[in-house]
């Protein structure tokens, strides 16, 4: 294709946008407002996944082991466990760290006495990369020699899963919802452009225009609404996000909960990603469905 | 040039508009189309521009078959003919030099040979001195020319004309012809659908009478009605 009918199809598409003022700024408006609701959940999300993975690093699988193991058997055992799929690390507990940790639980005086005759097994604490891994990982440590016994918190561990699938299906739902709504607003706006423009549309078909010809300026209309809804609706959820975010820090709910908010920077780039392409396959599959009728002349 | 074979054309209707129509229009002939409204020269129009699609039978234009033609092959088809309406289809918010060059735009014709080829063509129709003007400002007649213009910038083999004389007054619409005539003398083939008796009778061209979906008649050199 030539330089200047490319200009020729993106200049058409442009000018489409500024003949139907009321159309594109309606469309634009409803665009945004779904796009926000969902940028609601998405940061809500965002954070959730956030706190899963902090979750995920901090929970622990202590793997005890029996007296028998001579120190070769500890330290191959270390490296079968790194060698699961799953496993992020494996720290080695010596009977001295063992014994702190219990006097830290149970305190000095439960304790007492042991020091001399330390009778805790030392273990190996087990970081995972994914929790969702959780009772693979464990399945295969039961079955490597020398362990006696696993202690996590298998609840918790479980609790958070269903938590962070639970927030990820609501992200997709509304996610889908928005780009059935989306769609269904650009098509009708290209609609009304194509409608009052369907006498042009008919003789450049009968002059001999291909169908991507007169389609091209269409979709540009479509897409050109689509970014500057995305990038408008990343500029309202930033300033958003950072205003209620600063509010909740003030609060000490956050703190009590050991959640620390995201901040919007954190996130800027993956937003501006997935709006920037929800515009672009919006606008386009928008105008593609409201085009279709019109074409067959 | 353009040869119907046996074409049927039935709509889902049900009306049979066309009925084994058999005919064949060589390259640089003038034809005209004659028939009451409702005859069928519509649907002759819309077949040979590949708007509609024959229920059965061939049509063949330029050599090849368009009876199979793929969808996406049917833009380059009529590029090879300029198509006129009595309606004149153009474009209100361009100027006549826009409206014009917008069917080179389409066909995807450099700036540099869009300068060249619309003053020519302009000049050819008599519109020199009215480029810049809107379809507004002209006649009924300019307006036609304009639409005839635009049919002959992309250099087609042949123009097709439904009812161009329809909205024109005698006068005008015999200079819209006479137009005609002067570019089927350069060499392209002119195919004219119209039930404007007198002009018909008067330019003593090839009429092909369609009556009822049925071609009733084919004169070399004929009038409008002779006994159908």
């Amino acid at each position: 294709m030539r330089f200047n009918v490319i200009n020729y199809l993106i200049g058409e598409g442009i000018k489409n946008l500024f003949k139907n003022k009321k159309s594109t700024i309606s469309s634009l408006m409803i665009m945004c407002a779904t796009m926000i609701v969902f940028g609601l959940f998405f940061v809500i999300g965002e954070n959730i996944n956030s706190f899963v993975e902090n979750v995920a690093e901090a929970q622990e699988i202590r793997v005890i082991i029996d007296n028998e193991a001579t120190e070769e058997d500890i330290e191959q055992l270390g490296n079968e466990i790194l060698s699961i799929e799953g496993v992020r690390n494996a720290e080695f507990v010596s009977k001295e760290d063992a014994l702190d940790y219990m006097k830290e639980m149970l305190g000095d005086e439960l304790i007492e006495g042991y020091e001399d005759r330390n009778i805790f097994s030392v273990a190996y604490d087990v970081t995972l990369t994914d929790l969702e891994l959780n009772n693979e990982v464990q399945e295969s440590i039961n079955q490597l020699p020398h362990v006696k016994n696993i202690v996590s918190a298998n609840q918790v561990i479980s609790q958070i899963i269903s938590l962070a699938k639970g927030v990820r299906t609501v992200t997709a739902g509304i996610l889908i919802l928005l780009i059935i709504i989306s769609v269904s607003i650009i098509s009708n706006t290209i609609k009304l452009t194509v409608h009052a423009r369907r006498k042009e549309i008919s003789i450049m078909k009968y002059v001999g225009a291909t169908n991507s010809f007169i389609r091209w300026p269409f979709l540009v209309e479509g897409i050109i609404i689509g970014i500057i809804s995305g990038l408008l609706s990343v500029g309202i959820i930033g300033l958003a996000y950072t205003g209620i975010a600063g509010k909740l820090a003030e609060t000490s709910f956050l703190e009590l909960a050991h959640w620390k908010l995201l901040e919007f920077k954190d996130m800027f780039n993956l937003i501006l990603v997935v709006y920037l392409g929800l515009g672009i396959g919006i606008g386009a599959l928008g105008s593609g469905i409201s085009m279709r009728k019109y074409l067959e002349v | 040039m353009i040869e119907f074979k046996n074409v049927c054309k039935k709509y889902g209707t049900g009306t049979e508009a066309v009925k084994n129509a058999s005919f064949k229009i060589e390259k640089g002939e003038f034809a005209f189309l004659v028939g009451t409204s409702g005859s069928g020269k519509s649907t002759l129009i819309k077949l040979i521009l590949k708007e509609e699609e024959p229920s059965s039978g061939n049509i063949i234009i330029n050599g090849k078959d368009t009876t199979f033609l793929k969808p996406n092959r049917v833009p380059y088809l009529r590029r090879s003919m300029g198509v006129v309406f009595q309606d004149f289809r153009l474009l209100p918010d361009k100027t006549v030099y826009e409206n014009v060059a917008f069917a080179m735009y389409i066909v995807k014709a450099t700036p540099k040979h869009i300068r060249r080829q619309v003053p020519m063509v302009l000049s050819l129709v008599g519109l020199s001195g009215k480029a810049k003007m809107y379809p507004n400002e002209l006649s009924g007649g300019e307006q036609q020319r304009v639409a005839l213009a635009r049919a002959l910038v992309n250099n087609p083999t042949m123009i097709i004309a439904d009812e161009p004389t329809g909205n024109l007054d005698p006068d005008t619409a015999w200079d819209i012809m006479n137009l005609l005539n002067e570019i089927n003398l350069r060499g392209t083939t002119v195919v004219v659908a119209t039930h404007a008796k007198d002009i018909v009778d008067q330019m003593k061209k090839r009429v092909i009478h369609i009556n009822k979906g049925v071609i009733v008649k084919d004169d070399r050199k004929g009038g409008y009605d002779c006994e159908i």
